[in-house]
């Protein structure tokens, strides 16, 4: 695999931001993850996360994007350390540097990750709506979750509570309601507060606004800015939807069919996108003002137990050699920040 | 609150039609049987000696008169529910003329102890190891207990129940093998009463509850498998929420909506008796008392059993039914 995989880079001068990278929180490298399944003799493997490095600097929003079934919440699940059979890691490492405290995913005490979780690591889960418990009133959740972690007496706690939840214009009154009594856009901002409430380094957010119209997904967006800039946390972002990408997020990953192929700065991926599928990804976006039908890509992702040879896009792409078809192409450096697993990018013709 | 009130009325319409069409239905079987009550009477009483047959006409027409089997079947229908509304069951046919009320009020307390101790026992167990079978998928120990339970539950209780009489009363005999307390022993509220009461209770506790553990086991074990895989419980995992406290509150919390319905149709169901395993152990409970009147046609008592258990596992059924919004907060709001 190519030497620049892991590579944390020297501080690029983030778009905006005064504050720099030096030590990334979260250093992924060389990951892969299997769901593997055996039924009547018949094992059965999907690459579902195959050979992915990557990492996340302090303070910033990382945005994962690709098709469904590209492997994005398998990645991140994996990254947070929620794996269950048939899901499997084979190799690589997840590595967090929570202001000074390394903890390795695979290498620690499930007793170490239980501290960690919630006070430094929150996860918003796909399907946020869903998440709370149906029996109980919202106010455990709160106490369940967040409570050992932020060492006060219970009225204090409450207290805390209530004024996080005001930040992020809910009414305390939630608290005493059950999941069922909050609209879909309320119980996504209950999950979003109680994510945020312990101010955790680093926030795992997957689809959280797939399920809202665009105004209430605006609003949960925006909501989500806020908290991010006010506790200075680290967030990976995922969605299918650029768009959301484009608005939010500080550096982007493409994935596609379980691997990364492309990696940059937001604006440059958006600017000059060097892997064809993530120029289709974005030539697929309206404009205002543009009004040609816009383009769709040929065909659909592949099966990821039994994935093409070589580079998993060929058969799609308009660009594929017999390079392509023969091997998998390496990630590599366009320019700095900005890295990009194909053959044809590396001759410069993917524009 | 004016949703609840209307929930309740449909709810206690829906009550009161049960046990209407319950009882008639209880009525006319008992009135079609082929055993004529009057018929058995005076075979027991001309057993021994000749009789002549104008004695043995007067004879019916009296205990027709006693019985009260006078008039046409709609009479009898009517003077039947006069009699239900004010909870007199009349005279039992077979041991006249005790009242029928006394007999069952006699017999309900023990089996009711019988069956209450062994179904709160089975439900309480059942869910336990279920639910930590359903929760802890890969604990060996766990897995075993699992396939003992499916081994045993297909098992009639009857069989299991003379399993124990032959083990406890034959091979190794420790405990009675019959009745409800020792014979001749003083009813009174002391230590050895109740301990005698106790030791006769074991067998048959035992066996109900053996036989029991495994639909519980079952039925508690795929309800949390299922829910372990809900978004709520993988979350609460993210969260590095207390294992105990994820089993607890959001798994078992959350299967126990189902088993609760469950046991509310069990307990309803006491009042019929443990009819078989109350005949195994010789138990003096509802369930002998249905045998024998039904043998004797002793259509009062047949009666007076099967209304007395329509109105209580009606009866439970509707508790249950009214206290569900407490425990399932979502049907509250329907």
């Amino acid at each position: 695999m190519a030497p620049a995989t892991a590579a944390p880079r020297a501080p690029a001068k983030e778009n905006g931001k005064a504050e720099a990278t030096i030590e990334p929180v979260l250093v992924v490298s060389g990951l892969r993850a299997y769901f593997q399944t055996s039924s009547f003799g018949v094992e059965r493997e999907v690459r579902a996360v195959d050979d992915i490095s990557f990492h996340v600097g302090a303070n910033e929003i990382y945005g994962l994007a690709g098709e469904s079934s590209s492997g994005k919440t398998t990645l991140i699940k994996t990254v947070a350390g929620a794996i269950r059979p048939p899901l499997r890691v084979l190799s690589g490492s997840v590595v967090f540097d929570f202001r000074g405290r390394r903890v390795s995913v695979y290498d620690s005490d499930p007793q170490v990750m239980d501290e960690i979780r919630w006070k430094h690591l929150s996860y918003i889960m796909q399907g946020s709506m869903n998440v709370l418990n149906p029996v109980r009133r919202v106010r455990h959740s709160f106490v369940d979750f967040a409570f050992r972690h932020i060492g006060r007496k219970m009225p204090e706690f409450m207290d805390i509570v209530r004024t996080h939840l005001q930040r992020l214009h809910l009414t305390p009154a939630v608290l005493d309601a059950y999941p069922h009594q909050l609209s879909g856009g309320m119980r996504q901002r209950v999950t979003i507060a109680l994510a945020t409430v312990c101010r955790p380094e680093f926030i795992i957010a997957d689809e959280p606004t797939t399920a809202l119209d665009v105004i209430v997904q605006n609003g949960v967006l925006a909501m989500l800015r806020d908290v991010q800039r006010e506790i200075r946390s680290s967030i990976i972002f995922v969605t299918h939807d650029m768009a959301v990408h484009a608005n939010l997020c500080d550096r982007l990953g493409i994935m596609y069919a379980g691997r990364l192929v492309e990696e940059g700065r937001t604006a440059d991926v958006f600017k000059a996108p060097k892997h064809p599928y993530t120029a289709h990804l974005i030539a697929s976006l309206p404009r205002i003002g543009y009004v040609a039908a816009r383009k769709g890509l040929e065909g659909t992702p592949p099966n990821l137990a039994d994935p093409p040879s070589g580079c998993r896009f060929h058969p799609r792409c308009p660009l594929a050699a017999d390079i392509c078809r023969r091997q998998a192409p390496p990630m590599t450096w366009s320019s700095p920040g900005h890295r990009v697993a194909c053959f044809a990018a590396a001759t410069g013709s993917a524009q | 609150m004016r949703g609840y009130s209307v929930y309740l009325l449909s709810r206690l319409g829906q009550f009161a039609l049960v046990v209407f069409i319950g009882i008639n239905i209880s009525f006319i079987v008992t009135h079609a049987t082929p055993i004529d009550p009057v018929e058995q009477s005076i075979a027991a009483a001309t057993q021994y000696g000749s009789t002549s047959p104008e004695a043995i006409a007067m004879m019916r027409q009296s205990l027709r008169e006693l019985y009260g089997l006078e008039g046409s079947p709609w009479e009898q229908y009517l003077s039947f529910w006069r009699r239900v509304a004010v909870g007199d069951f009349g005279p039992s046919l077979s041991a006249f003329p005790t009242p029928v009320s006394v007999l069952i009020w006699r017999a309900i307390p023990w089996t009711v102890g019988l069956l209450l101790v062994s179904t709160v026992i089975t439900w309480i167990l059942g869910n336990l190891l279920g639910g930590f079978a359903g929760y802890y998928r890969r604990s060996s120990l766990l897995r075993f207990a699992g396939i003992l339970a499916m081994a045993f539950h297909p098992i009639p209780y009857y069989i299991v129940a003379f399993l124990l009489l032959i083990v406890f009363g034959y091979l190794w005999p420790v405990l009675p093998i019959s009745g409800g307390y020792m014979m001749n022993m003083e009813r009174a509220f002391n230590l050895t009463f109740i301990f005698s009461l106790l030791k006769h209770s074991a067998l048959p506790i035992s066996s109900l509850v053996l036989v029991g553990l495994g639909g519980w086991f079952m039925g508690m074990r795929s309800l949390v498998s299922n829910v372990v895989n809900e978004d709520y419980v993988t979350y609460a995992e993210l969260g590095g929420v207390k294992r105990r406290r994820i089993l607890a509150s959001y798994v078992m919390r959350n299967s126990l909506v189902p088993q609760v319905t469950g046991l509310a149709m069990s307990l309803g169901a006491i009042f019929n008796g443990a009819i078989i395993t109350e005949q195994v152990f010789g138990y003096p409970g509802v369930g002998t008392l249905l045998i024998s009147s039904v043998h004797a046609g002793d259509y009062s008592l047949v009666l007076g059993i099967t209304t007395v258990s329509i109105l209580a596992v009606s009866t439970t059924v509707l508790l249950i039914d009214l206290l569900y919004p407490l425990l399932d907060p979502r049907v509250r709001t329907v």
